[in-house]
């Protein structure tokens, strides 16, 4: 039907130019699929085209299609020519007429998700002046993209180029829309899929892509190149690669939709030594120094003891080592002392303090934006079960299990928090749920697929509503706390509604009865009970699906990956869902968490950002990666037992300071990257080293920053220095930036300067008992930096403490200590 | 006309780097080659009064005096300075200051969310209720750098905040976040952390100095680092601002005359419109007074004469004493909300959200004041007359501040983003 709408539009304005006299044949054409020239319709279309056209394109087909091109048997077709042409030359990016707002009165879908949209505004839109079937050469479309006439975009491709051929050539055809037989692109393939390259040296690559039918077409002009890295590698629009600098960066090949990826690897130049990777704790130093040993890169050496006890404390429990803890574990001559820490952290009670804070981002435990119907108290609640598991060392399949399918009463299931606050007041598939859930559970970004095809990934529009389809039967039934729970039912909404209808019934009935009512009315209640109670059966014995609003179509509950998941009738989807999410082959959902984990302790993701797993996102080192997930996995999704893996590591053990030869690496863990310690930790530190503890208000004076449930506890402390809102799934909620105002508050602040001297703080108490100067910068420098000082530090300190003020200079001293790097970054 | 500019830029790039021998840098061409007009219009600094919540455009500046009684409210219109322009009775001060703003009636666009439409109005991209773009001080403050001593962006009293802080710089970073200067109208006010309560002096401020060298040895230790990095570069800037005269004195709005803080008003908003002023004076680039509460869904007429005499006073003296300094020359003003509100009163006497049309006050850096653009119909409730979007205020703030709105940024995961993808220079501010 479409496509007949489009012929006639295209006739009718054929006709205005005056070239083209009405004629059913070419109507007709127009209507059907086929689009032979051989055809009898076809040999009126061809009557159309010049004959220098058809010798020209028949010349693009055999230069551009090395092998048997999907375009080559037919002519120019706009899904797989047409579009590939106007995406290659970045018509419809983001910035030029792919923006939702278009360009100058042009708008296409962004990279071409939406074809038939494309179509329209190319043939139909403006009065169709953008085509000139008469004289194809100087349609608008193509003088605008050749620059023939002045282009806000400037010349996207030259006069004569194949790219030009390839659109007169299909307006010349009679610019014809999409038809549902012709071939579509499977996947492509680029080759070489790995290199190694020196520095300086160039390799082409070359794409070919593969189509639903068996056709094999070299696309390498078609496709579209992007670097992961621009400064270490350069890939021309040709799809060249040029080695720039020394690492490893992957290229990102799109066509169509399709998407692949190369990997160039560009060693240093370095001399490798084996005794660099030869000490090794366990398969994750395997891994890295495999890697390492490939780009030639040498590892820091390991970190001294007390570097190691504060890193451990401060990344497996948010809390600095006293300075007895420290003096002890340095005095320990056992040789496995290290992993009795590690062992002895992970059963700390702050261990479940911590990582309840953690679990409490990534679900995203807040009060709601608007209308919150849980309130402080069902966050509270929500915090006090993500302790329970945590103390009970639930798995994370566990814990993820428990929450995606929470259901009934927020104040007797707390995990139905995640749904009040992801769904909120829409209807689920509405909602952020399904943004949330990919995000969190899987480390996959799909936002963008609610409006447009994923940009760096194969995700569709229709993928994510498939993907939302699963939460379709998620019902809030909200109410205000102080009336009732809120709970969540499952159905849709309108089952909601019909239960309302019957909960009113009832009472109805109720009252009729006790006052002995007429019994006709009775009896219309009853029956109207049972005619809902019918309702609601149909309504959950329906087939489950979600309007995919930009096309209208009905869409079923998918995953992802495309499988196909059975859902029983009447099944609550969800279950199905979690089934595919937790199934051990589910890399996305092992992935998500090993990569959390990864880089809560490393500093930095295998793959990042940390939640944006993808193909065209690999983790920096695949070998490792399938390693931890396998590890994960056959742990039954066990996080302490991931945890202690990692801090056992050498590799996690390194030092921080850089070698001349390694200090360019942020990727390949050749040293520790040190990093700024989080909001809550970083405040805690302050309050342990000083001795006086931060007031929240609302909890008793001693609770702890990582211990705070609600992310809306007021504290300017926390503010400025990032912790999460947790208003989205998002990891980048904390945010680890490095601002002015922090700085100035760590120098100035009234609560840094009250706490550094107060007088029931360590350094007052500090001076009163130990006259000894020296001993006192001693318990200064363990309490901050977790290490006694070294003998040139304090020879330095003596020397500028030599007159002046007793407490004063102390005091000075401690402040300078709080307002270290070392001090403030874990490293 | 603007695009001369840009086109000029690009296009002659490589004969102008030609010139640069001659001593005739690309800077010094590009000013001697703007035109007057263009020039006319180049602020060197933004202040944004943010009226959050959305005042009601009814009551303030868009009478409706013929409309039915649920429409028109409670308010008369009375004369102002501006030949044929009536105000809401509530501004006696702004009526007789008309003729130094252009007024522009046709504010629109539709979304009626507190928080996206905040972030969609701060920012010039529409986008969720999170922020996912970086707002106009913050993208200013990205283009500026650190020039001085003082922070590039800098709100007053803070943030627009509903549920959530707003207004922030989205992908850019926290390093271009607005600097948050307090309520100038608390006694004895102070910049949180710029100076010490009990400030200590010269001789023990160096020991501290050498004594944090002393101590921080690590950070020397690794390279490539660009946390450390920047920590130890804000370190630094961070004592300078507190031992520098300039910063604290850039704050001290007790040395304003008695007379002066009195005229804007001993309020919240009065003081922080002064603080502004006293901003933009010493260089800092956008600063934004941040007024909230004007969210009146109930009692709007308590809430308006609570609010407005605190508005109509601070404004105008903003205005009147910018003009007389000589500051809009290159300083421009804007006064705006997320929104307007509901032409129909509603039954708890309020009036509601509303999108398609709203009030806006521009003055400064060649707007030619004394006028009246745009114009809803008889309810107030759509524009009829030159609608302007989002996108085209944030446009013609940041052309104002020689920044190309369409300059491409790059996101952190390497994503290219024009810092505006559509809108265009408010030409009618021009005249």
């Amino acid at each position: 039907m479409m496509i007949s709408d489009n012929a006639t539009s295209l006739f009718v304005l054929a006709c205005s130019c005056g070239v083209v006299s009405p004629n059913l044949d070419y109507k007709d054409h127009a209507i059907t699929t086929n689009r032979s020239p051989t055809s009898a319709s076809g040999q009126h279309l061809m009557n159309l085209r010049s004959q220098f056209c058809h010798v020209v394109w028949f010349v693009a087909i055999v230069l551009v299609s090395a092998t048997n091109g999907a375009a080559a048997e037919s002519l120019p077709s706009f899904n797989n020519d047409v579009i590939p042409v106007l995406t290659r030359f970045g018509c419809n990016t983001g910035t030029c007429h792919g923006k939702l707002a278009g360009q100058n009165g042009f708008r296409l879908s962004l990279r071409g998700y939406a074809p038939d949209l494309d179509f329209e505004t190319i043939s139909r839109e403006a009065r169709g002046r953008r085509i000139n079937l008469a004289s194809p050469e100087n349609s608008l479309l193509i003088r605008k993209a050749t620059g023939r006439v002045p282009h806000g975009g400037g010349q996207r491709f030259e006069a004569g180029s194949v790219a030009e051929r390839v659109l007169v050539d299909w307006i010349a055809a009679g610019a014809h829309g999409a038809t549902n037989d012709e071939p579509r692109p499977r996947r492509i393939e680029v080759e070489p899929t790995a290199a190694t390259l020196p520095i300086g040296a160039s390799q082409p690559l070359r794409v070919t892509a593969v189509y639903d039918n068996g056709q094999r077409r070299d696309v390498t002009w078609l496709t579209q190149f992007a670097s992961s890295d621009s400064g270490m590698l350069d890939v021309s629009d040709i799809g060249r690669v040029k080695a720039l600098r020394n690492g490893e960066a992957v290229v990102r090949a799109t066509f169509h939709g399709q998407v692949e990826i190369a990997t160039v690897t560009i060693p240093y130049d370095a001399t490798t030594d084996s005794q660099w990777y030869a000490a090794r704790n366990n398969a994750i130093d395997d891994h890295v120094f495999a890697k390492l040993a490939s780009l030639r890169i040498e590892p820091s050496h390991l970190c001294d003891d007390a570097t190691f006890m504060r890193r451990a404390h401060l990344d497996a429990i948010g809390t600095l080592p006293t300075p007895v803890e420290v003096q002890t574990f340095l005095a320990d001559g056992r040789a496995d002392k290290r992993s009795r820490v590690v062992d002895e952290l992970l059963k700390r009670p702050e261990f479940i303090d911590f990582w309840a804070l953690q679990l409490g981002d990534l679900l995203q435990n807040r009060k709601e934006r608007d209308h919150d119907v849980r309130g402080s108290k069902g966050v509270r609640s929500m915090h006090q079960w993500l302790r329970q598991q945590l103390a009970a060392g639930r798995s994370w399949r566990d814990i993820a299990r428990a929450v995606l399918l929470a259901e009934g009463p927020c104040d007797q299931n707390p995990a139905v928090g995640y749904y009040i606050v992801t769904v909120g007041e829409k209807s689920a598939e509405q909602s952020e749920v399904a943004d949330s859930v990919a995000q969190a559970f899987l480390g996959t970004r799909i936002g963008c697929a609610r409006c447009h095809n994923h940009p760096l990934e194969k995700y569709t529009q229709d993928d994510f509503y498939h993907f939302a389809g699963f939460f379709s039967r998620v019902a809030l039934d909200r109410k205000k706390p102080e009336e009732a729970a809120t709970q969540l039912v499952v159905g849709t909404r309108h089952v909601l509604n019909l239960r309302r209808q019957i909960v009113q019934q009832q009472q109805k009935l109720v009252e009729l009865k006790a006052v002995g009512g007429d019994s006709k009315l009775i009896d219309e209640a009853t029956k109207r009970v049972a005619d809902l109670e019918k309702q609601i059966d149909a309504a959950r014995n329906s087939t489950v699906e979600i309007r995919q609003p930009r096309t209208g179509q009905n869409l079923q509950p998918r995953p992802l990956d495309r499988a196909t998941l059975e859902i029983a009738t009447g099944e609550d989807p969800r279950i199905p869902l979690v089934r595919w999410m937790t199934d051990p082959s589910n890399e996305y959902f092992s992935g998500a968490m090993v990569n959390r984990l990864w880089r809560h302790f490393l500093g930095v993701g295998l793959v990042e950002p940390v939640d944006d797993l993808r193909a065209t996102n690999p983790p920096s080192n695949r070998e490792l990666w399938k390693m931890l997930n396998r590890e994960f996995v056959t742990s039954d999704y066990d996080l302490r037992h991931m945890m202690r893996l990692i801090m056992n590591s050498r590799i996690y053990q390194l030092s921080s300071e850089t070698r001349p030869a390694n200090s360019r690496d942020n990727r390949f863990y050749s040293h520790f990257y040190a990093r700024r310690l989080p909001a809550e930790v970083l405040l805690d530190a302050i309050c342990a080293a000083t001795g006086e503890p931060e007031e929240f208000a609302g909890y008793p004076l001693g609770v702890r920053a990582i211990q705070i449930p609600d992310p809306t506890t007021d504290s300017y402390f926390l503010t400025l220095f990032g912790r999460s809102e947790r208003t989205t799934a998002c990891a980048c909620e904390r945010s680890g930036d490095v601002t002015l105002p922090q700085l100035l508050h760590l120098q100035n602040g009234d609560g840094m300067v009250q706490k550094l001297k107060s007088p029931t703080g360590r350094l007052t108490k500090l001076l009163a008992k130990q006259p000894d100067n020296g001993r006192v910068i001693e318990q200064l420098y363990l309490s901050t930096l977790s290490r006694p000082p070294t003998d040139e530090e304090r020879d330095v300190i003596t020397g500028l403490l030599q007159d002046g003020d007793r407490d004063e200079s102390l005091q000075d001293v401690f402040w300078a200590l709080l307002n270290s790097k070392e001090f403030a970054f874990q490293h | 006309m603007f695009d001369l500019h840009f086109r000029h830029n690009r296009r002659n790039f490589l004969r102008v780097g030609g010139l640069t021998s001659l001593g005739l840098g690309l800077p010094g061409l590009l000013q001697s080659q703007a035109d007057a007009d263009t020039k006319s219009r180049r602020a060197k600094s933004v202040i944004l009064v943010y009226l959050g919540g959305g005042l009601s455009h009814h009551d303030s500046f868009d009478t409706k005096p013929d409309a039915i009684a649920e429409i028109r409210g409670k308010y008369q219109p009375i004369k102002s300075n501006v030949s044929g322009l009536m105000v809401s009775e509530l501004l006696p001060m702004m009526s007789r200051a008309m003729d130094k703003v252009c007024l522009h009636r046709g504010g629109s666009h539709n979304n009626d969310h507190h928080e996206t439409a905040t972030n969609w109005v701060m920012s010039g991209r529409f986008g969720s209720a999170f922020g996912d773009w970086p707002a106009m001080g913050a993208v200013a403050a990205h283009e500026s750098g650190f020039p001085g001593t003082l922070p590039p962006y800098v709100a007053v009293p803070r943030n627009p905040s509903f549920t959530w802080e707003l207004g922030k710089s989205a992908f850019l970073g926290g390093r271009y976040e607005s600097f948050k200067a307090g309520d100038p109208n608390q006694k004895g006010f102070r910049v949180r952390d710029m100076s010490q309560s009990e400030p200590i002096n010269e001789v023990r401020s160096r020991r501290r100095q050498s004594l944090l060298q002393a101590v921080d040895g690590l950070a020397r230790r690794i390279e490539g680092n660009d946390q450390l990095t920047a920590y130890g570069q804000f370190q630094r800037r961070a004592t300078e601002m507190v031992l520098s005269g300039e910063a604290r004195d850039a704050f001290a709005i007790d040395k304003e005359r008695d007379k002066l803080r009195d005229r804007y008003g001993r309020t919240t908003f009065g003081q922080s419109c002064l603080l502004a002023r006293r901003l933009v004076e010493r260089g800092v680039t956008f600063v934004t007074v941040n007024s909230g509460g004007w969210d009146h869904h109930s009692k709007i007429w308590d809430g308006l004469e609570r609010m407005l005499p605190d508005f109509d006073q601070g404004f105008s003296a903003l205005v009147e004493d910018m003009h007389q300094r000589g500051l809009l020359d290159d300083t421009l003003v804007v006064a705006m909300g997320e929104f307007g509100r509901t032409p129909k009163i509603n039954k708890d006497a309020g009036r509601d959200h509303w999108a398609p049309a709203a009030s806006l006050l521009f003055t400064g850096a060649g707007v030619k004041p004394g006028r009246v653009i745009g114009a809803t119909d008889k309810d107030g409730s759509q524009v009829t007359d030159s609608p302007i979007r989002p996108a085209d205020v944030a446009y013609t703030v940041l052309r104002s501040l020689g920044i190309n709105p369409r300059k491409q940024l790059r996101t952190p995961d390497g994503r290219p983003v024009e810092i505006l993808d559509e809108g265009e220079v408010i030409e009618a501010l021009y005249g």
